[in-house]
């Protein structure tokens, strides 16, 4: 590819690319990605009707929460099992809302962990419509129990 | 903030950049695409495995390679250490960086919270440089984000010893020890070898230009496996962060390839590594053609049983031109 054929200007996402240039020589370049620049609204909105799937899913209890992490975050199955401690045939059971609610703690607390999530996430959905706004933001804040989180919701830092 | 005295700059790729910048600042003057070529680690590898959300392929060699092909070829000795608790890992690794030697570390890459959250994905291979810290961050040269940043040690931490697939077990590594004469012809030669045997002969149905056409017969059949158009849409359009986004130089690592070819060419001394460097660099644009069409058909939703044969025969002609590419590459360094 030459270097002139290249350039694309998305600051949020730079990337190195080795192209031909002028004098015919190899090198890197920096450029913005193709794929985003033309591409991220697309994706953002599959993700988030995806999302408002899942949680419709969700609230009717047809899906646990386990399966709603899975997919927004894109896992594979054993490596989420490898991760939480149990096997893949667990995992599929945790997916179900009435095996949901038999899982020991300990074990929700591997599957919190894989997901970098508190606990507290798998039992509730915080909506706050001005988050987007920047006006304030929410923190879950860990506390020395692993098993209790300070849910924090602040004036946005300016 | 303690901040060792070393050169960020932004590289195709992780493990690559990772390993040069750890060898320039040691003091081997050494590029990217020559770190690439003298570790053979152009590949291609079609996977279905649980441990994937969805059918995937791989365009470089198994991570981890880099680093110890180059040692092999090169000579260059690396430490390297995993550890079974985590809390060892860390103070191994903050004492490093009191000695003032830049580590690189093996984490998963979603806990880079400074990338776009879009980008952030759970992939275990990914490799930053530390070079400084303070009593709650690290400081961070990673090769994908134009300037050093700041990640909470904490975040670290879950980074470095996040479990499942290949996980890190806070592996390190920094190179000790090279050598003041390295041989770059014969590593070439070697290196090139080495990769038309992984390309051509590999004895493994999906990896190597075997890899590039199972993925053209299989990829007439993802609509049977994606949950719904969307996801299917997400899936042929991932083809593109594959190839482009994640990190390859662009094409798959066929320009950083075709890079390499043309200064190995210049050291070798032999015009026809030349030849091939442009050929795989127009290999490289159809690579790329590939990208651009799987973007756009992902885009329309135009994902309908013509579409999808026209994509694997697209994938089919770069199996044939890479088949010829290898074979005449290995007959030109016999």
């Amino acid at each position: 590819m030459k270097e002139k054929d290249l350039y694309v200007d998305f600051k949020p996402q730079q990337l190195i690319y080795y192209v031909e240039k002028d004098d015919a020589s190899y090198g890197p370049v920096v450029s913005g990605s193709y794929l985003s620049m033309h591409y991220l609204d697309d994706f953002i909105g599959k993700r988030n009707k995806q999302e408002l799937a899942l949680r419709e899913q969700l609230k009717k209890g047809e899906i646990s929460p386990i399966y709603y992490y899975l997919v927004m975050q894109e896992y594979g199955e054993k490596d989420l099992a490898s991760r939480a401690g149990v096997s893949v045939r667990k995992l599929k059971q945790h997916c179900k809302m009435e095996n949901f609610v038999k899982m020991p703690l300990k074990v929700l607390k591997k599957y919190a962990e894989a997901f970098d999530i508190p606990l507290v996430n798998f039992f509730h959905l915080l909506i706050a419509k001005q988050e987007s706004t920047g006006k304030f933001s929410i923190q879950h804040l860990e506390t020395d129990n692993p098993y209790f989180v300070v849910t924090k919701i602040d004036e946005a830092k300016k | 903030m303690k901040e060792i005295d070393f050169k960020h700059k932004m590289a195709a790729h992780c493990e690559t950049g990772t390993v040069t910048s750890l060898l320039n600042h040691k003091g081997l003057d050494i590029t990217e695409p020559m770190v690439f070529g003298l570790s053979s680690g152009i590949f291609f590898g079609y996977f279905e495995s649980s441990n994937f959300p969805f059918p995937t392929f791989i365009v470089r060699n198994k991570p981890g390679s880099i680093r110890t092909n180059i040692s092999k070829r090169l000579g260059v000795k690396f430490y390297t250490k995993k550890f079974r608790s985590d809390k060892e890992g860390e103070v191994t690794l903050n004492e490093l960086i009191l000695k003032d030697i830049p580590t690189a570390v093996q984490v998963d890459f979603y806990y880079m919270d400074y990338m776009p959250d879009y980008q952030r994905v759970h992939i275990n291979v990914h490799f930053v440089n530390i070079i400084g810290m303070n009593d709650s961050s690290y400081l961070i040269s990673d090769s994908y984000f134009p300037k050093k940043s700041e990640l909470k040690k904490t975040t670290m931490q879950k980074a470095r010893f996040a479990g499942g697939y290949m996980e890190p077990k806070g592996f390190l590594f920094y190179p000790e020890y090279i050598p003041e004469e390295i041989d770059f012809e014969k590593a070439i030669i070697k290196a090139i070898k080495k990769n038309a045997f992984y390309m051509l002969k590999l004895p493994v149905p999906f990896v190597g230009i075997k890899g590039m056409r199972k993925f053209a017969r299989k990829v007439t059949d993802w609509p049977n496996i994606a949950r719904d158009v969307d996801h299917l849409s997400h899936e042929i359009m991932r083809i593109n962060i594959l190839l482009e986004d994640q990190g390859t130089g662009g094409a798959g690592f066929r320009y950083l390839y075709a890079t390499f070819l043309q200064q190995a060419a210049d050291i070798v001394k032999d015009d026809g590594l030349k030849d091939m460097s442009k050929r795989m660099m127009e290999i490289g644009d159809n690579w790329r053609n590939i990208s651009y069409f799987a973007a756009k058909i992902g885009k329309n939703r135009d994902l309908g049983p013509e579409r999808l044969k026209e994509l694997s025969e697209m994938i089919n002609a770069r199996a044939d031109e890479e088949y010829k590419f290898f074979n005449d590459l290995n007959k030109l360094v016999k």
